[in-house]
């Protein structure tokens, strides 16, 4: 009788030995063992230490329980094989930095199995790899004009010998603590005049700055603000300058902007009511008296602004439905057809492959004109012509696997929608997504493309063109189409701009050219909704998130919780680069579908329910908080496929109206209406 | 001749006498007296059940919500279990974009751990002599360009190597030492051995009829434009005591029978037009297999030793897709898409008599199936 142990050499041992079978189980078992069983693996050297790009080759002895050496086969693997790789011989080699583990196995021999899927001895070799040396610390650029008495933020660089960025711990020092210091959080402490050297430093590398700081001339601050009676969520300009005597401005003279904040006494404990960002740029989240204090060394000057409160809230009115409580509903389109009749087109979801189309003309009097059912499981997506002639719809789970796109002809839904085309080709992972721009269609292709299909005779569509990122394990989800430029939306690659013909950079269906992009951290990026703020003129990026980290409840009785928000970046249409200004961020729930029109933001916010916002003027910080939510509903139908569990997937303004399509409990029409006492959401009368 | 084999032979001479027919759902004459449990994917559902089949009947145990995007299909698609029964491993087809593969434990149906691996990540096994996971990236919707098979070590769920293999590799089968890997790939038309401890590919076979059969592979560098796929294999088998392995031409609609130690195509079995085979299953000696017909809507039972068709029963519902075979080689258990709205079902075959003796609806396309174990 054998006990085997389960235990790993520590990784400066002298050599690496697993006795037994159990590598990772950490138990104990007994059993036989036949003198040439393997019971020992060693591998010669135990642990490495390689620098990138170094090599070295493992030897690996097994023996039995008595010591003798056995000839078995040893498989080598790294669980790292990016860092460090080795191959079937031994032969390992560091990519790249970290520690990193390699492993090195005996199979079981196939008469000593007893359907336990584990090797017959396992050892762990460490492999280190140290990062490369740091090459350079650098201090970033520091204004022309040093002034004693002010403050400012100094950063540091730093660079190691691969030409790889590093974000080392520095520490700083000056020559000379009379003139200036560096606290160890970076803020520069200009105290008094004369010249000192700024060093910072991050392993044995270091660099520095010569500064020269002059006497103070500033005397005072000159503070002005755009608008000093504002509504919450209004964006209001705080400027300011520092002036000599003479009145002169002193340049680059240091300012920092900060709030203090007074609400009405009916308000109690309303948190951070306003801030004011490092350009001046201030907001109200709550009403009231806020003041901006700019400071510059000693000096400071205030700036109080009134917010009021915002006041646009409005009520709803339910004007009717097209309830579908059988299935999942996805997504809508409505549109005015050519009998000058109002329809709509909603999607199903996980179910039996129909797309139905309704009469929404009096929208207190939905009724259902024709139901169209395709070979799928899924009709994720659906889109009408801008012509109001062809709509298109694309398939998922096809009973053949080949799903592709399904065009209608809806020239005349009232008496019947036709089936006109079918499109598969290489578009068979399923189309979960369309847009029809024009005369074309764009499909999405298995979640990692777009395709571009000249739809001029929509019965024979067929393929001009195709966009695919060129990004490491790139995705794609949606794309919209403004202007003859397409938005598609990325995950991680955030919303990609497209000119497709409208760009101005030769691009064209068949020669579709990138322009940019705008992403963002989290990398959720599920839906892009190009849009002019008509009271600005800036053209914005809405990028909503679709994200669950919730998880979902295995049972499906339980409502679903989505998590994620709407990312609103300012376009640069020269640069063709987003930056992210604002967010519409409702706790608790996360954004899908959205639209942008007249300068409001209609959200499908999944179990947040539909969402109105005015999204108008300049846009800064989270929007929920300030007063800008026109109007929720939340569309809980007890008899839904999941009963009393809102999750709007898609809304659509029109004529006046609003229509979406919520996913358990399908198309509702409502208008908003105003409210009987106005009040901002959330807040007091 | 062991009962099984004796009641086998019984049948088929019954059989060959009737000709080949369709049949209903029958009782079965001879109900189980063990219990036989088998996992199932619904792959439209994001669902995965676990079924017995016993004396008491064929029933559903536990329906596992699989995913974790509840507004997007992602495809549960393969399904295997660790040689000692403890876990069960599914893979997930679809992403952002990449698939994964991940790990339950058997009985309580526990997660444990997951691994993000290729493309369409889809048929899978696990070497009995090392633990380690063997998935094949299907990519089935891509374009036609090589994939990989993906090695995982279950302990820590981390992919340790890709293996090129060809293009929309699918199936996945150990021998039953755990150092060789059939898989085929669809459209080069070729079955490919991989050495499992070396993560490479030992062998390839090309299928079809091209006259450039037998070149390097790695010398074939516009043979996609050349070669049309014509056998479209979607399946091996593990190999035959008798160290054979059987592959399912699913656009010929045939089924290969490939000696491992001549490396050759040894017989070829017409399944008929229209029928294409789809997944393949041997019982343990060999004797029998048993192969859904995609297309045929049929469930073809052939004996091996004669090369001859026992029987090839119409299935309950359209697009068979998975087939295992219980421990004992009594029962083939057959899993079916349906279309649409259907509902995926489940059918209990017994081997003997080739006649559906139970059925059970599960999600919508079943398709991934994997026996677990029967038990008294």
């Amino acid at each position: 009788m054998v006990k085997t142990i389960c235990s790993f050499a520590g990784r400066r041992s002298d050599r690496l030995s697993l006795l037994g079978a159990l590598a990772c189980a950490g138990t104990l078992f007994a059993g036989t063992a036949a003198a040439q069983d393997p019971a020992e693996l060693v591998v010669d050297p135990p642990e490495l230490m390689l620098e990138v790009g170094e090599t070295a080759q493992l030897a690996a002895t097994v023996r039995d329980a008595a010591g003798n050496t056995l000839e078995r086969g040893v498989v080598f693997f790294s669980r790292a094989r990016r860092f460090v790789g080795v191959n079937p011989a031994g032969m390992v080699e560091a990519h790249r930095p970290g520690e990193h583990t390699l492993i090195a196995m005996v199979p079981r021999e196939a008469g000593a199995m007893d359907r336990r899927a584990e090797p017959a001895v396992m050892v762990q070799i460490p492999v280190t790899v140290p990062y490369p040396p740091l090459a350079s610390v650098g201090i970033a650029a520091l204004p022309g004009n040093l002034y004693a008495g002010t403050t400012m933020r100094v950063t540091a660089m730093a660079t190691d010998t691969s030409g790889a960025e590093r974000k080392p711990d520095f520490t700083w020092s000056s020559s000379d603590s009379s003139v200036a210091s560096v606290s160890e959080h970076g803020m520069l402490m200009l105290k008094g005049e004369g010249s000192a050297t700024i060093s910072v430093s991050a392993e044995s590398v270091s660099g520095e700055a010569a500064i020269s700081v002059k006497s103070n001339p500033a005397v005072r601050l000159e503070v002005s603000a755009s608008e000093t009676e504002v509504r919450t969520g209004d964006v209001v300009r705080v400027t300011a300058k520092a002036l000599d005597a003479g009145g002169n401005e002193v340049p680059d003279y240091p300012l920092q902007y900060a709030v203090s904040t007074r609400t009405p006494d009916t308000l109690v404990a309303p948190g951070a009511a306003a801030f004011v960002e490092p350009d001046g740029a201030f907001v109200a989240e709550r009403p009231g008296l806020h003041t901006v204090v700019v400071s510059g060394g000693s000096i400071t000057a205030r700036e109080t602004i009134r917010a009021n409160p915002r006041n646009i809230k409005k009520d709803w009115e339910i004007l009717g439905r097209g309830p579908v409580r059988d299935r999942h509903t996805s997504d809508l389109w409505v549109w005015e057809g050519l009998d000058g009749k109002d329809y709509a087109i909603t999607g199903t979801w996980g179910a039996d492959g129909h797309a139905y189309f309704w009469d929404v003309t009096d929208p207190t009097s939905i009724h259902l004109v024709d139901t169209v059912r395709v070979d799928a499981r899924t009709v994720n997506d659906v889109k009408v012509s801008p012509d109001g002639k062809f709509a298109v719809i694309g398939r998922e789970g096809a009973s053949d696997r080949r799903n592709g796109l399904v065009v209608l002809d809806v020239s005349n839904p009232t008496d019947g929608v036709k089936i006109i085309a079918r499109y598969d080709d290489q578009l068979s992972g399923g189309v979960h997504n369309v847009f029809v721009a024009e005369s074309h269609i764009l499909a999405l292709s298995a979640g990692r493309r777009y395709d571009i299909l000249n739809a001029e005779d929509p019965e024979n569509p067929y393929r001009v063109g195709r966009f695919e990122l060129d990004t490491p394990g790139h995705g794609i989800h949606d794309v919209w189409v403004e202007d003859g430029i397409a938005w598609s939306s990325n995950w991680m690659d955030g919303v990609v701009a497209v000119d497709i013909g409208g760009g101005g950079q030769g691009g064209a269906p068949n020669n579709p050219v990138m322009m940019g992009s705008f992403k963002y951290p989290n990398g959720w990026n599920h839906a892009g909704f190009p849009y002019r703020s008509q009271s600005t003129g800036k053209m914005l990026v809405f990028a909503g998130d679709e994200s669950f980290p919730f998880g979902f409840d295995p049972e499906g009785k339980l409502p679903d919780r989505a998590a994620g928000w709407v990312h609103i970046a300012e376009w640069d249409e020269d640069g063709g680069e987003g930056r992210e200004v604002a967010r519409y961020q409702v706790p608790e729930a996360g954004s899908h579908n959205l639209w942008v029109e007249d300068d409001i933001l209609y959200v499908g916010y999944y179990n947040g329910g539909l969402r109105v916002v005015d999204v108008s003027g300049d846009l800064r910080g989270d929007l929920y908080q300030q007063g800008r939510e026109i109007a929720f509903f939340e569309p809980a139908d007890p008899d839904g496929f999941k009963p009393n569990a809102p999750f709007v997937w898609g809304p659509q303004p029109f004529k006046g109206n609003i229509f979406f399509s919520d996913w358990n409990s399908g198309l509702w029409a409502v208008k908003l209406v105003e409210p009987e006492t106005p009040r901002n959401m959330g807040e007091p009368n | 001749m062991s009962s099984h084999s004796t009641r086998r032979l019984a049948a088929l001479l019954l059989l060959l006498g009737l000709g080949i027919a369709s049949f209903a759902t029958a009782e079965d004459p001879q109900p189980p007296r063990r219990n036989y449990f088998v996992y199932v994917c619904a792959e439209s559902d994001d669902t995965v059940h676990l079924l017995r089949y016993g004396p008491s009947g064929f029933e559903e145990l536990d329906e596992i919500a699989v995913g974790s995007f509840p507004t997007e299909t992602e495809g549960p698609h393969g399904i295997n279990i660790s040689p000692d029964g403890r876990y069960w491993f599914l893979s997930i087809a679809h992403g952002m974009p990449f698939g994964a593969v991940h790990k339950y434990e058997t009985g309580t149906n526990e997660w444990i751990g997951d691994a993000t691996l290729g493309m369409f990540p889809a048929t899978m096994d696990v070497s009995p002599s090392t633990g380690l996971l063997y998935v094949v990236n299907f990519n089935l919707h891509g374009d036609h360009v090589p994939s990989t098979i993906s090695v995982v070590e279950t302990g820590t769920m981390i992919e340790v190597a890709t293996i090129d293999t060809g293009v929309m590799p699918h199936g996945a089968r150990m021998n039953g030492k755990g150092d060789r890997l059939y898989s085929v790939n669809m459209m080069d038309d070729e079955l490919v051995e991989v050495d499992a401890m070396r993560f490479e590919i030992a062998r390839r076979l090309y299928l079809g009829t091209d006259p450039h059969a037998g070149m390097d592979h790695g010398d074939m560098g516009n043979m996609d434009e050349m070669r049309a796929p014509v056998v479209k294999p979607t399946w091996a088998t593990k190999p035959s005591p008798a160290g054979k392995v059987y592959v399912a031409g699913n656009g010929d609609s045939a089924i290969y029978e490939i000696d491992l130690e001549g490396w050759k195509v040894a017989r070829r079995f017409d399944a008929g037009p229209g029928q294409n085979p789809y997944n393949l299953e041997i019982t343990s000696d060999g004797g029998v297999l048993v192969a859904t017909y995609k297309s045929g809507k049929k469930v073809g039972f052939w004996d091996l030793a004669s090369g001859e068709l026992i029987a090839a029963p119409e299935t309950s519902r359209r697009v068979p897709h998975g087939v295992v075979v219980s421990d004992d080689d009594r029962y083939a258990i057959v899993t079916l898409e349906g279309v649409g709205g259907e509902p995926g079902t489940v059918e209990v075959y017994d081997i003997a008599t080739a006649q559906r003796v139970s059925e059970i609806d599960v999600g919508k396309q079943a398709g991934g199936i994997i026996y677990w174990k029967g038990e008294p």
